[in-house]
């Protein structure tokens, strides 16, 4: 349960346990079904542990210096250089056209059968993927996240700042913007940014200790998403607040991680 | 249903499907990159990943293929109303082996696949046989770099497919109510199949009713409807309101072959009405109303036995348009040395976006440090140095790692002590890269000439002299910072004439049994013909005793506000010249053992005295911060910026005295620094050849000694070279003007 300064007269801390926490996720995905908003139980292989999970696009500027274009030119450029001489590989850029000239060979797409897209539209898109972990030192939530191209590359922190925009950069400054962290993702071993769960009881014990004194329930992931999730770009609508209920105190569950449903509601 | 009638607009309209665009996450190169070195290793066989595509996206995205992570679990779940795609990925050990695979028969090879199954009636059971992708990729684990390339095969009719009826809305051709039929319908089916979308179905629909059906049912689905039209469903990914997505095109081929002729009525079905299922939740509130729907005229494929596989089409084009693969440089987050570099400057960015918003970082990051000493201090300057994010640390010592080193100097182990243990200026060098591999680090193993210790014994000595000068003065031009941590006092008094030469600013740190001191060097001012600053006075060198020199510094000018130009070296508090200060000590004055925080210390405060000093706007000709300023408005976003740091273990506490440059300076005051610029080795053989009486001769020291009988003038100059005495010191028995040195 979420343990507050109130209930436990020598804890001055507002800690939220496993347990709570997992239950809280399933009230949290049960709601997020409905909505059909993406949040997904992801369990890791060969473990009992797993987070909450979701994907969502957007656009973002990608600065000209880090154009994955331009890498790729170079790099083909120097890769070929390592080739034997004189040889063309069937992708070097000579010139802007060769290397279609060079495909034209045995690719030839001109059926007529595919509208013409402007690639522009698949250039800027961004996904944005968040997952949500229980952190045992801090017992809080903690939300990592990264940003990636379609091609699978992963934006710097200032590649992602570039993409928040102008009006809402100086709140974020001062806010918990500030807390973001690079890591290892703890479950998965790749790099995450993090809002960072150090300040997360400074700005959770007041919504909790408000709810206590007025006997309400609070679920902790929702109230605490509904908080840091806009910091990073995701959207936490207000139904989350409203229809979201408190894990049930009379009745707990024995403990399990949320069912993962793949099934259409 | 009103007949069918072609719409005189699109006579000679043909069907166009929107492409895939490949989407990959970050994950998906994780995973293939473990899958590479554990699994597959050197094995190029083809591999079964798995893909999903997803039908309701806003418009405006494009219309994607998704590999994530979970890709290699080919039985793994499919995310939410996600239909999933088998692919096949050709991994290659070479870029040449990328390079040179037969696309086209890797197409070819794919084309064929689906068309047997369409043929063999496979396709009609299980419809997801008809839409796959071909993943061809080259990683290259050592840069991080891979190159891949997709194809999405599907089989072409060669005159195109006929438009008869323009796409429109479902909203337009649909109820409410039959709207909310196709739905349930569709969500029924995906529970009675299990999966969490169903790419293709039957539809069939009356004004009141809407059913669906799967493919396979097309026997028992009502066969009437087929005397006019049939229509189908498709899971569609696309978004645009003219174009279906590319799913469909290989069902209009299985449609096509299937059912052209039918069996049972003998009737010629050649219109087909497809609805392209769009099923998009905003908000929590789901709608299919943007779905489209519109009819073709199917052509007749060959059906004869022998038909061979039709043309195909589906290596997917490069972000500039055309036919080529592309590659994604993932270094930055893969290579784990970029990752080091990247937290480390993301840990030091924090501290600027939480504390202090002015600080500017690359100052400091991009600053050469040269750290003479790889002692005790040496190695914990070099630490905060990396801490700071410094790349750029040069090291110089010619001693070597002794066994009781490693306890007090972080940047060694046991192991470097065996063998009569390693030299330490590369040992350290090399512990730094090991620490973190972004850094540019150097060891030189080097003496440093020092006056009072001969060097002209032999050709060859006086030549080894020449180098290790010349050899400092480059060190001392290729860098920005150089700190003094040596162990003895006289081993600081050439770099001090060079870099002062040089204008380097000098930071100088030397450690007693529980005292320190760290001070940064006055910074001459650029060179300038006929600079006559108060403080470099001509070699009348009496002049500093006159009446008139005090009425030139008002009092207040003694303790604060000196300018940083202004203010003294190491040995402007002496009244003697540097020595051989190992010979003729006691035991008690040889002793290097300082309480073992204090280099810590003493460390940490000589980098971020450096670091405070590079924020300043005038940097080393920053007017010198005083304790006394420690409540005013500070000058650097970090706070003061004083001249020395002493500080007194024993009692916990830290001055910030400030002392001017003595114009009878051994290593600062003009004399010498013209000396050194006009003489070069010559002058300075010469110091490190005589007593210590050539630079009181010299600066004029001797004289002001022959003078100092006179007490009042005595005292005059100690509160002249060394004000900071009668303030803080003096009540302090360790802390004459003779540190011990570390
Ligand atoms: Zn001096």
């Amino acid at each position: 349960m979420i343990a507050c300064g109130h209930s436990n007269d020598q804890m001055s801390s507002c800690v939220l346990d496993e347990e709570t926490f997992c239950r809280c996720c399933q009230l949290f995905l049960e709601h997020s079904h409905s909505l059909c908003d993406g949040w997904s139980w992801q369990l890791v292989k060969g473990s009992e542990e797993g987070y909450l999970r979701k994907v969502a696009l957007g656009n973002v500027r990608i600065r000209t210096s880090s154009n994955p274009n331009q890498i790729t030119d170079q790099y083909i450029q120097g890769a070929s250089s390592d080739q034997r001489q004189g040889r063309t590989s069937p992708f070097t850029p000579h010139k802007e056209n060769d290397d279609d000239h060079n495909d034209e060979q045995y690719y030839d797409d001109d059926d007529g059968a595919v509208c013409c897209m402007q690639d522009s539209r698949s250039s800027g898109v961004i996904q944005y993927e968040y997952h949500i972990l229980y952190s045992y030192s801090y017992q809080t939530p903690v939300l990592y996240f990264r940003a990636s191209t379609l091609e699978g590359r992963s934006l710097s922190l200032e590649e992602v700042w570039d993409g928040v925009h102008p009006n809402y950069r100086q709140r974020l400054q001062h806010g918990p913007w500030d807390t973001i962290t690079q890591q290892e993702h703890p479950l998965l071993g790749q790099s995450f940014f993090v809002l960072h769960p150090c300040r997360t009881e400074e700005f959770m014990r007041p919504v909790l200790q408000a709810a206590l004194e007025e006997h309400r329930q609070v679920n902790y992931v929702v109230t605490w998403l509904s908080v840091v999730g806009p910091v990073v770009g995701l959207d936490v609508p207000l139904s989350y607040c409203t229809k979201v209920p408190a894990p049930s105190h009379t009745s707990p569950s024995p403990l399990q991680p949320p069912a993962l449903q793949t099934q259409p509601d | 249903m009103a007949a069918v009638s072609v719409d005189k607009d699109c006579a000679d309209q043909k069907l166009q499907f929107a492409p895939f665009s490949s989407a990959l996450e970050a994950g998906f190169w994780h995973q293939l990159t473990q899958k590479k070195l554990n699994d597959y290793r050197l094995d190029e066989s083809p591999k079964n990943i798995k893909g999903y595509y997803y039908n309701g996206d806003p418009v405006g995205l494009p219309t994607r293929l998704t590999l994530e992570f979970s890709a290699f679990e080919v039985d793994g779940p499919t995310p939410v109303r996600c239909c999933p795609v088998t692919g096949t990925l050709f991994n290659t050990n070479t870029l040449e082996a990328f390079k040179t695979s037969d696309k086209k028969a890797l197409l070819e090879q794919q084309a064929k696949e689906i068309w047997d199954a369409i043929q063999s009636g496979a396709a009609l059971d299980d419809p997801s046989l008809l839409c796959r992708f071909l993943l061809l990729t080259y990683a290259d684990l050592k840069k991080y770099h891979y190159f891949y390339w997709f194809c999405f095969p599907a089989l072409c009719f060669s005159d195109g497919i006929k438009i008869l009826k323009e796409p429109a809305t479902l909203e337009q051709i649909f109820s409410p109510r039959q709207t909310a039929a196709l739905q349930s319908g569709y969500d029924r089916l995906c529970s009675e199949t299990g999966t969490s979308a169903v790419p293709y179905f039957l539809v069939k629909y009356t004004e009141e009713d809407v059913e669906v059906a799967q493919l396979r049912d097309w026997d028992s689905f009502d066969n009437a409807r087929r005397t006019i039209y049939v229509t189908v469903g498709v899971y569609d990914p696309c978004t645009l309101p003219q174009h279906p997505g590319w799913p469909l095109r290989n069902l209009l081929f299985l449609i096509a072959c299937k059912w052209y002729v039918p069996k049972a009525t003998g009737f010629l079905l050649d219109v087909l009405e497809v609805v392209c299922f769009r099923d998009r939740t905003l908000q929590g509130s789901r709608n299919i109303q943007h779905s489209i729907v519109f009819q073709v005229k199917l052509p007749l494929p060959d059906l004869s036995l022998n038909a061979v596989c039709p043309k195909s089409v589906g290596w997917e084009k490069n972000p500039k348009g055309a036919m080529g693969p592309r590659m994604v440089n993932l270094s930055e987050c893969m290579d784990p040395k970029r990752l080091a570099e990247s937290s480390v400057d993301l840990n030091l960015k924090l501290m600027r976006w939480r504390l202090v918003p002015s600080l500017n970082l690359d100052k400091v990051t991009s600053t050469k440090c040269l750290l003479l000493g790889a002692g005790t201090l040496g190695c914990n300057v070099a630490r905060t140095l990396m801490g700071w994010g410094v790349r750029h640390i040069t090291l110089v010592d010619n001693a070597k790692i002794s066994y009781s080193n490693p306890v007090r100097q972080p940047l060694y182990e046991f192991e470097d002590c065996l063998g009569g243990g390693k030299a330490k200026a590369p040992a350290a060098a090399d512990r730094l890269v090991k620490i973190f591999p972004g850094v540019v680090a150097e060891g030189h193993v080097m003496s440093i000439p020092m006056p009072g210790h001969p060097v002209n014994f032999s050709e060859g000595t006086m030549a080894q002299a020449r180098k290790d000068v010349e050899h400092l003065e480059k060190l001392i031009s290729e860098h920005d910072v150089i700190f003094l941590l040596m162990d003895t006092r006289e081993s600081r008094w050439l770099p001090t004439v060079i870099a002062a030469s040089k204008r380097k600013l000098v930071v100088n740190s030397a450690l007693g049994f529980d005292t320190f001191v760290v001070m940064r060097h006055g910074l001459k001012k650029p060179c300038e013909p006929d600079d006559s600053s108060p403080s470099v006075s001509s070699s009348t060198s009496s002049s500093s005793s006159t009446p008139a020199e005090p009425a030139q510094l008002p009092a207040a000018s003694l303790f604060s506000n000196i300018p940083g130009h202004r203010l003294g070296c190491y040995f402007c508090n002496d009244v003697v010249a540097p020595g051989d200060s190992t010979r003729d000590r006691t035991l008690d004055q040889q002793c290097t053992v300082s309480r073992p925080g204090l280099a810590m210390i003493a460390g940490a405060l000589a980098v971020e005295l450096m670091v405070s000093i590079l924020q300043h706007s005038e940097g080393g000709y920053a007017v010198a911060s005083s304790s006394d300023d420690r409540m005013n408005e500070p000058p650097t976003s970090l706070g003061l910026v004083p001249h020395q740091i002493r500080g007194f273990l024993s009692r916990f506490d830290n001055v910030l005295p400030a002392s001017l440059a003595f114009d009878k300076c051994t290593a600062c005051s003009q004399i010498v620094l013209d000396s050194y610029e006009k003489g070069g080795f010559n002058f300075l053989s010469k110091v490190f050849n005589s007593s210590h009486s050539f630079l009181e001769d010299l600066t004029g020291l001797t004289q002001l000694h022959q003078e100092t009988q006179n007490a009042e003038v005595c005292m005059r100059t100690a509160i002249y070279t060394a004000a900071y005495t009668l303030q803080y010191i003096v009540q302090h028995k360790h802390c004459n003007t003779h540190y011990l040195y570390m």
